[in-house]
Parts: structure tokens; sequence; C-alpha cells
């Protein structure tokens, strides 16, 4: 009996249940402790969440160690709890309530976030609980009351999980304001984050504090346990000469079936959305038996379907669960024995994190089985599998000077009873974020939201925020009460509810993919065939269909590029295929198709810049492979094309992927080295990159984002009056006037800058212009595609023609005549 | 001035790369969609949208009128935005337009809009109707046929993808020749865009830039058409 004993500590809570904490969650107690901040990082699946919460809890009974003495009523709010993903806080707060329960502390556990019930915030309007779990959005709203410093002031610690999913987006920027304020009224709130592994700790454990003078240097606890991590490959027995993205992946169904049906519980994870509907439907086709074991899991499905798939991989019932980075994060699922990845690994991090989610027993081995979908994966795999073994992993880079989150922050606070603008410049300035904001940019921002920008005459009618006394505050309630429905700063898709016409949510897709279809037209979605019905107010109607094929949508995003780490390690594997090492096995198998690059044109070396020239029926074409991942590839295409368009007028079309880019021209591209030198040099880089910016649609398509968050787009809410409707423009139908009106709008500088810093990674493609410049130039005139190139050429065909079909035909002919001449030599 | 003169119905008719539609035997031009006070509507609600595209829609009309020397304007509805756009600045633009052009008669067809932002004040001299029928054409809004006569409308904002074989398509706005109606592209410059889904039979007229060019329709786009895409 738990009453009997004087003394109540974590200890015995955890020796009644025979657990054993580990080490680094025994460091993490006695840091919390020692009242210091910082971040611990361990593998997904060891206990990071208890590693600060038990402490958190030990503490308090440290100081309450007579239970005869603690209150009778809840303890006033301590601690918040940020998590990025709102669908994990169920999960959490369970896991966080069990400890508290048994031991019968006067603590309460809430949760706050878009989710939340009407009657629980009402309830948490009387009174927050001690500790409250909610997300970046929810704490920016709850900031954005009046009341906020009475109800929030108090607060001890704020823990934010899964800060590597948050660092590097503007999620994390609005994370860092709001902590900044925390902290500003409590100089000596504990911050905590929660991290995966990343090559970049130091930093952003640094992102999480803030740079507030006098403060402490984060505490960083590593949980690393040395977990064995197998990275095995399906081997296909006859490797195509020829890859391009698609062709193998289902080739090699029956191997994929072979290796589930080993395990009891499998995650089949891949990199699209698209991709897991067709491998669900594939599977299923083969093994009709396996209908009640096998499930699918994305993002875009309904949260009632995925709560049920994550319940039975809970139970440990589910053989199967096809998914994408949707489960990539957060809770547990013990019984995961495998997990199978499909394509490409895109990351050192990301594959170790996948195949950590199998193995969770102690002592269990993590196992990921690779499934190519293209030859070159092979060597992607034996690459990521080098790197991990030498421990490079990836960082993910903070986001600076984001204006449009600055700009929602400072309405936020406007709304909030008003600021005065000195008092809040230092508070912005003690964020990693805005540490080098300069007086410039605050004024240009605090003009932005009083009067929309700097010149006075551009925006006449215009006000969300005036000065009274020094004060910012809002100019009416309608301001309030438009923004704080806008808060948020992930930007979504105008996306269309799929239901059936009985009734039923499925999920949803995007309304571009509903745009091309008509009533009667049949998609697949949610592992089935459906038939569109009809469309209204933003809902799909659809019937289920008795055909068995029908077009797979396709979403925005998700399409990561390579990693610099991967990328250099893959170069690495081509270095040694070129001195004669093939020591992996997946080396091994893809040796022929070197062997074929190296007899048609060449395998490059890690110091050879492989430049290859042909002749296509369409026009010249030339393919170049710096290996620097799919967007620097972009970038450094799209500068090289805007270089020789400058000189010599012509249209080019650039097709960039994770090794090169190919260059489609009508003029010839066919140049000496000398020319190429001078295309590839990194003078004037930054000009030309703006140059090249204007001439394209890349900032246009950013804008999209930043005219959410800077609240140029109101995107309203469900339910909405329609006098919202009025309200309502397109970003790029903005983006287009504000060039042509406000040209000099900083908004559009940071579409720009974004651009360039996080989509061609201006960085990255500095260094690789330099890394080539002191490269040698290998200049092949090829007369037919090589295994290298073919993909690039495959990918344009796929762009550039209209139906699939055409393409797949045209391309399944192409190889053939392709191999045929590989035959004949 | 690069109109594109073609025929309909026996009546010559120009298509004109500023978004209007003119009737030479009636000396009649026509727009759609002209949104005035678009920008105000943002900037009162508290989204900063930049002034000036009133000024330039107005000049852009100027252009028009000078080009073709029509004598009489029909505005196939959507005048205003909204209520909340008649703010002194675009009212005061809008008026002075009217002023120079005094001997213009103009007609303006009432739009979905303009029910919630009202009918220009009289000093303007406006005709404001529902809809106005004038053998063989109807002038109204909404796309829908009418038993008097083929309508001429507005309301959609119609634009057209144009494939390319060597890279991405673009989209353009577009006049729209169906069997039931004639739909024009919007002429206010802050205004959006909806794709147009093509019948056989359609005809399509897209403005780019400083031209209108008919599109013919293309093999195996009316259907199927969601196996492009790719991202």
């Amino acid at each position: 009996m738990i009453e009997s004993r004087p003394l109540i500590s974590i200890d015995h809570w955890l020796a009644e249940r025979s657990w054993r904490p580990f080490d680094y969650q025994r460091r993490a107690w006695q840091a919390y402790r020692d009242g210091e901040s910082g971040l611990v990082h361990a593998p997904t699946g060891t206990g990071k969440s208890y590693s600060i919460w038990l402490g958190v809890l030990d503490n308090w009974l440290a100081t309450h160690s007579q239970r005869d003495c603690w209150p009778t009523k809840p303890e006033p709010i301590q601690l918040l709890w940020i998590t990025p993903m709102r669908a994990l806080a169920n999960d959490l707060v369970g896991s966080l309530r069990a400890p508290v329960a048994d031991l019968a502390m006067p603590w309460t556990v809430g949760i706050r976030t878009g989710d939340t019930s009407a009657a629980e915030r009402k309830k948490q309007k009387a009174r927050l609980p001690t500790a409250l779990v909610t997300t970046p959005e929810s704490m920016s709203l709850m900031l954005s009351y009046p009341d906020a410093r009475e109800r929030l002031g108090e607060l001890q610690c704020v823990v934010v999980d899964e800060w590597h999913e948050l660092l590097g987006t503007k999620r994390g920027v609005q994370t860092e304001l709001g902590l900044a304020r925390l902290r500003n009224w409590n100089p000596r709130l504990q911050t905590w984050g929660l991290s995966a592994t990343l090559g970049n700790l130091e930093e952003a454990a640094q992102v999480l504090m803030g740079h507030r003078p006098g403060a402490d240097r984060p505490c960083i606890v590593s949980g690393e346990t040395p977990k064995e991590i197998q990275i095995r490959t399906i081997l296909p027995v006859d490797i195509e000469r020829f890859p391009w993205a698609g062709h193998l992946g289902v080739r090699l169904l029956d191997q994929v079936i072979a290796v589930i049906e080993q395990a009891k519980s499998t995650l089949l994870f891949t990199n699209t959305r698209s991709q897991t509907e067709i491998w669900f439907r594939a599977l299923l086709a083969a093994r009709p038996a396996w209908a009640a074991e096998i499930a699918l899991h994305h993002g875009s499905l309904d949260r009632d379907v995925r709560s049920y798939v994550e319940g039975r991989l809970r139970d440990g019932t589910m053989r199967c669960v096809v998914c994408t980075s949707s489960l990539d994060l957060g809770v547990d699922f013990t019984p995961v024995d495998q997990v199978i990845q499909i394509g490409s690994p895109k990351g050192i991090a990301r594959l170790l994190q996948r195949a950590g989610r199998s193995g969770h027993q102690p002592g269990a081995v993590s196992r990921v089985v690779c499934v190519p979908t293209h030859a070159f994966e092979l060597v992607e795999y034996a690459a990521a599998r080098s790197a991990a073994m030498r421990r490079q992993i990836e960082g993910r880079q903070p986001i600076e000077l984001a204006m449009d989150v600055l700009a929602q922050q400072l309405v936020t606070i406007g709304i909030a009873g008003g600021f005065i603008a000195d008092e809040l410049l230092a508070e912005v300035r003690t964020t990693h974020a805005f540490r080098r904001l300069t007086d410039t940019q605050w004024q240009w921002v605090l003009d932005f939201v009083v009067r929309g920008g700097q010149s006075l005459r551009a925006y006449p009618e215009y006000s969300r925020l005036m000065p009274v006394d020094g004060r910012y505050v809002p100019v009416s309630q309608r301001v309030v009460r438009m923004h704080r429905m806008s808060i948020g700063t992930i930007s979504s898709d105008a996306s269309v509810q799929v239901k059936y016409l009985k009734g039923g949510r499925l999920g949803t897709v995007e309304e571009s993919f509903l745009a091309r279809l008509r009533p009667g037209d049949c998609f697949v979605f949610a592992g089935k065939t459906l038939e569109l019905a009809l469309v209204r107010d933003l809902t799909a109607y659809v019937r289920k269909s008795k055909k068995t094929s029908g077009t797979v949508p396709r979403w925005d995003g998700g399409r990561f590029p390579l990693s610099s780490q991967l990328a250099a390690a893959v170069r690495e594997k081509f270095a040694d295929a070129r001195d004669g090492l093939f020591d992996d096995p997946e080396m091994k198998t893809v040796r022929p198709v070197l062997q074929l690059q190296n007899d048609w044109s060449q395998l490059p070396g890690p110091n050879d810049l492989l430049i290859e020239n042909s002749k296509a029926r369409e026009g010249h074409q030339v393919f170049v492979y710096p290996f620097e991942g799919r967007s620097v590839n972009e970038g450094l295409a799209m500068l090289l094309a805007y270089r020789i368009a400058r000189n010599d007028p012509a249209s080019i079309t650039v097709t960039p992927n994770d090794y090169g880019f190919e260059l489609l021209s009508s003029s010839s591209l066919e140049f000496d080295e000398p020319r190429w030198r001078k295309l590839l040099s990194t003078e004037d880089l930054l000009e030309d990159l703006l140059d090249c910016l204007n001439a394209s649609e890349l900032a246009r398509r950013q804008f999209r984002d930043i005219a959410r968050v800077a609240g140029l787009v109101f995107s309203g809410y469900p339910g909405a009056p329609k006098s919202t409707r009025q309200l309502q423009a397109s970003s790029g139908l903005l983006y287009d006037v504000f060039c042509e009106y406000d040209a000099h709008n900083l908004l559009l500088d940071q579409a720009r800058r974004e651009v360039l810093t996080q989509q061609l990674e201006s960085g990255r493609m500095f260094a690789a212009l330099e890394r080539i410049s002191s490269m040698r130039l290998l200049l092949r005139f090829t007369p037919r595609l090589t295994p290298l190139s073919f993909p690039l050429w495959a990918a344009r065909i796929q762009t550039s023609h209209l139906t699939t079909e055409k393409a797949s035909t045209r391309i399944e002919r192409m190889v053939k005549q392709l191999e045929k001449a590989a035959g004949d030599k | 001035m690069n109109a594109l003169k073609t025929e309909y119905l026996g009546e010559p008719i120009w298509l004109l790369p500023q978004k209007g539609l003119y009737l030479p035997r009636r000396q009649t031009l026509l727009v759609a969609d002209t949104h005035f006070g678009k920008a105000a509507t943002f900037r009162s609600a508290g989204i900063p949208v930049p002034a000036g595209t009133t000024a330039t829609d107005l000049s852009r009309l100027s252009d028009l009128l000078e080009a073709t020397g029509a004598t009489r304007l029909v505005v196939l509805g959507d005048f205003f935005h909204a209520a909340a756009g008649r703010v002194a600045g675009t009212m005061d633009a809008i008026a002075t337009w009217i002023d120079e052009h005094r001997r213009l008669s103009v007609m303006i067809i009432r739009g979905n809009h303009d029910e919630q932002a009202g009918d220009p004040p009289n000093e303007w001299q406006c005709e404001c109707l529902d809809e106005f029928v004038e053998p063989p054409f109807v002038y109204r809004h909404h796309p829908a046929p009418h038993e008097d006569g083929y309508p001429l409308c507005g309301h959609m904002h119609p634009s057209v993808y144009i494939s390319d074989r060597h890279g991405p398509g673009l989209t353009a706005p577009c006049f729209w020749f169906t069997a039931r109606c004639a739909v024009l592209p919007a002429f206010g410059g802050f205004t959006g865009r909806a794709a147009i889904q093509r019948d056989v039979g359609d005809r399509v007229f897209a403005v780019c830039a400083d031209a209108v060019l008919e599109i013919p329709p293309s093999k195996g786009r009316l259907r199927n058409r969601s196996a492009r895409s790719r991202r």
C-alpha cells in the first residue's frame, strides 16, 4: 500500500513495475533537478519522454516528501509539453498520466490542440491542468489572449518533443518565439528538447535555448545505445541494365512477400503517399487472404482510419502496414519486428530512424530490408550502410529571419494586450532565428503590421495594429478574431474531403488532383478503387467501384532530396567501383550496370565531373552529374541554363534528379572546357541566381507559404461566414500584384531568400561549385543514353508528355532498343 | 492592337488581348468581372494588398475604347467586388474616369458580387440591369443558355492550360465559346482564374500577353488528364 510508506519517490514507482531506468534517464533527472536546460537525444522508443517527465515528478516529490501535507486541490500549471503532431498528443497524455495516477499525486495532465472540445477548453479556461500537452500553434493561440501572462507566467518547464522535426521548419521558429516570451516572464524557466539523433546536436540545443545574455550553456544528455542495426537489401536476380524510377520495385513483389512472411509484424515504408497506395494494392492482389491483416497509413487518410491501424499495430495483430513518414514519429509499436524500405533512403538519419522502429524489445536487433526501385538505389543502400557505420549523420539547418512568422508573432502579441516596440524587439532578438535582426528589418515588420508596408501611400484603408500611447494594439475586434483563426505556420494545400455517398469519411486529396477528374472517373485511394460521384463544398462524394484500376493521386510534398552526406557517400562508392572494389552485395549486383556506364561513357571518380553530350530527337541534350542531391542539382541546372541562355537566347528545359541534371535546348550545348569552366564558376553566383529566380516560377511558388503565414491569404475555418469569401485570393495572384505594385516588399525578398537557401540550398551550391572548380571535367559524347542519363531522360518524358501510358510505352520501347544495342556490342 | 477577328452567328466579333470583346456592328465593347475595389476590400479587412490595381485596370479600359472606337461599354457583372471596397480612393478614381469618358454610354449587368456591393452611384449615369437581350445575343452574368439568344457571359474567370512538348505548359485567361454560351475572361487585374473543362466542339481563345490565339483541342486531353501529373 502506498499510503503506508513515509517516503514516496519515482524509484519506488519504477521498482514496483520492475523497471530499471537507463543511465541517460538518470542523468536527465539529475540535470533537471539542478535547474538546467538542454536537449535529450536518444533513438525512438527508448523512453525519452520519461527521461524528463519522471525527473519533473521526482523533483516535485522531493520537495513534497510528506504525503500528509500534499494539497487536496491539483497543483496549478507547471509544465507545458509541446509536440509537433496532434495525432501523438493523446497517446502521450496516457503515458504521462500513468505515474501520476499510480502515485495518487495531486497533479492533472490535460491536452490542448486544435482537436480539443469546446467543453474541455472551457474547463481549461477556469483552471489549467498541472501539465498541458499542446502544439506550437495552440501555444501561440494561448499567447494571443490578454490573460496569457497571468496564466502561463508561473510555468516551471517547457518540454519540446521531437525537436528534430520542428527544427528547420517555420513551426520551429514559431516555437522559438513562444519560448522567448515565456522566458521573458520567467527567466528561470527550464526548457528541455527531446530529439532523435542529429548531426548538429549542439546547434539544435542552442536554437531551443535562444541567446539570452548570461544564460548557461545547454546541457546535452545522450541516450545513444550501441543498438545493432542491420541494413539488408533484396537483390534483383536479373539486374536490368537501364533503370528508371519505379520500374524495378513491383518486380520484387514476390521477394517482398517472402520477407513479410518471415516476420510477425512489418512496417513497409515508401517515400510517397502514392507509392503506399500502389504497394498496398499489389500486396493485396498477390495475397488476398491478408485482407484483414494488412493496412495503409498515410497523412491524407482520415484520423479514425489511422488510429485504428495504430491501435492494431500496438496489439500486434497487424501483419504489415504500408506507410509513409506519417509513421516515422512518435509512439512505439513494440510488436513491430521488421521494417522494409521501398526506394531511396534519401538520408542516413532517416534510414536509421526507420530501422529503429523495429526491434524494441531489449536486446533485439533493428532490421531494415531495402527494396530498390531502380538499380542505382543499390549503390545508395551500400553507401548508407557505410556512412551509418562511420556515424556520419545529417544535421538539420535552423531557419533564420522568417519575416512572415515574425509578422504573425507581432500581431499575436499585439492582440494579447499590446506591446512596446523596444521591449518586444529585445525579446525577439533573444531567439536564434532573429538574433541578427537589423533595426531596418524590425522597422519594416512594424510598418507591415501597422500600415501594410513602408510607403504610406501604397496601402490606404489598411491596418491591423496601431500605436496608442506607445503601445501597439489591434485596431478592431475583427482583427483579433481573424488573426486567432489563422494562427499557424503549416501551409496546407487546398484539400478536398473524400466521403462515401452513403456517409463515412475516407480522408483528403488535393484540389488540383480532383480538378482533373470528372464524375464517373475512378481513382485509387485508401486502398480502394473509388468512383467519383459528385463534388460539392470541398467534399468529393464517391462510391466503391468494381473496376480494378484507377488513377493514383499524387500528393504534393514529400519529395525529399538526397542528403549531402548520403550523396557524398554515393560518390565514394562510385570511386570504389572505378577502382574495381565491389565489397558490398549491393555493389556486386549493380556491377554490370556500372560496367556499362564505364564502357559507354565513363564512371566518374570522386574528383571528376562527368558531362555527357548527345543528340536527341527533341533537340540538343547535355547531362551533368555533380551528385549533390536533387535540390542542389536543380539549382545548378537553373544557374547553367540561365548563364547559357543569357548569352545566346534559347529556351532550355531542365530535369534534375539526385545524381545530376539534364539540359535540353533547341540550340547546341556542345561547349569546350573553358566555356564549361566559365559556366560552372562561382563568380557572381548570387546575382545570377537572383536573376534566374525572376525568370522562373520558383519564387512565386515559395510565396504561397509566406502569404499564408503573414496573413495575406485568409483561409478561414470550417463553417466560416460567407463574408470571408470576398477575401479569398490565390497567393500566385497576390505575388503578381506585389511584384507589380510593391516590388520592394520584404515578403517577396523572403520568398526569394527561401528559394535560395532552402530549396536550391545556395550554400551547398556554392560549396559544390567550389568543389567542381578543382575537379577534372570529363566531356564525353555519347551516341546513346547511358545508365546514368537514362533515368533523367525518362523523367523528362514523364513530365512533358500528357499521359503516362504513352510515356511508358515509349520508354519500354527505348529500353528494348538499348538492350539490343548492349547485346550486339 | 492585335485583335483576333472572327464571327459568330453572322456577327463579326473582335477578341482583344486587353480582355475585351468588341462588337463592331454595334460599336459595343464588352468586359466581364472588373471587381473594382477588390484590393481595397482586402486592405480594410487587414490584409495588405498594394494599391494601384484600379488605376491600371481603368487605363487598360481606356486603351480598349481608344483602339476600338466603341461608343458603348457593357460590363457583364461583378463590377464592384464588395461593399467594403467602395472606399473614397477607388470611387474617386472611377468617377474621374467616367467624367473623362462622358460621351460613352455605360451599361452594367448585375452579377452575384453586385448584389451585395450595390449599384454605382446615380451621378455616374450607368444603366444597371439584370440582363439585356440584343439579338442574336443576350448579355448576362451567369453562364447558362437563354431562350432569347446566345448569351455572352462572365462569372467564371475562365483560363486554359496549354501544354508544351518540351517542358511545363502554361495557363492563360481565355474566351470560351461553347454551344450554350460564351464566357469572357475576367477583366480585373486582381482576380483569380478557374480552369475550363473543355468539351468537344468548344472554341477557346487564349489571351497571351499582347495577342489572342485560338487554342485547338489537343488529342486525348479531354479525358484522362490526371495521368499527366507528376507532383
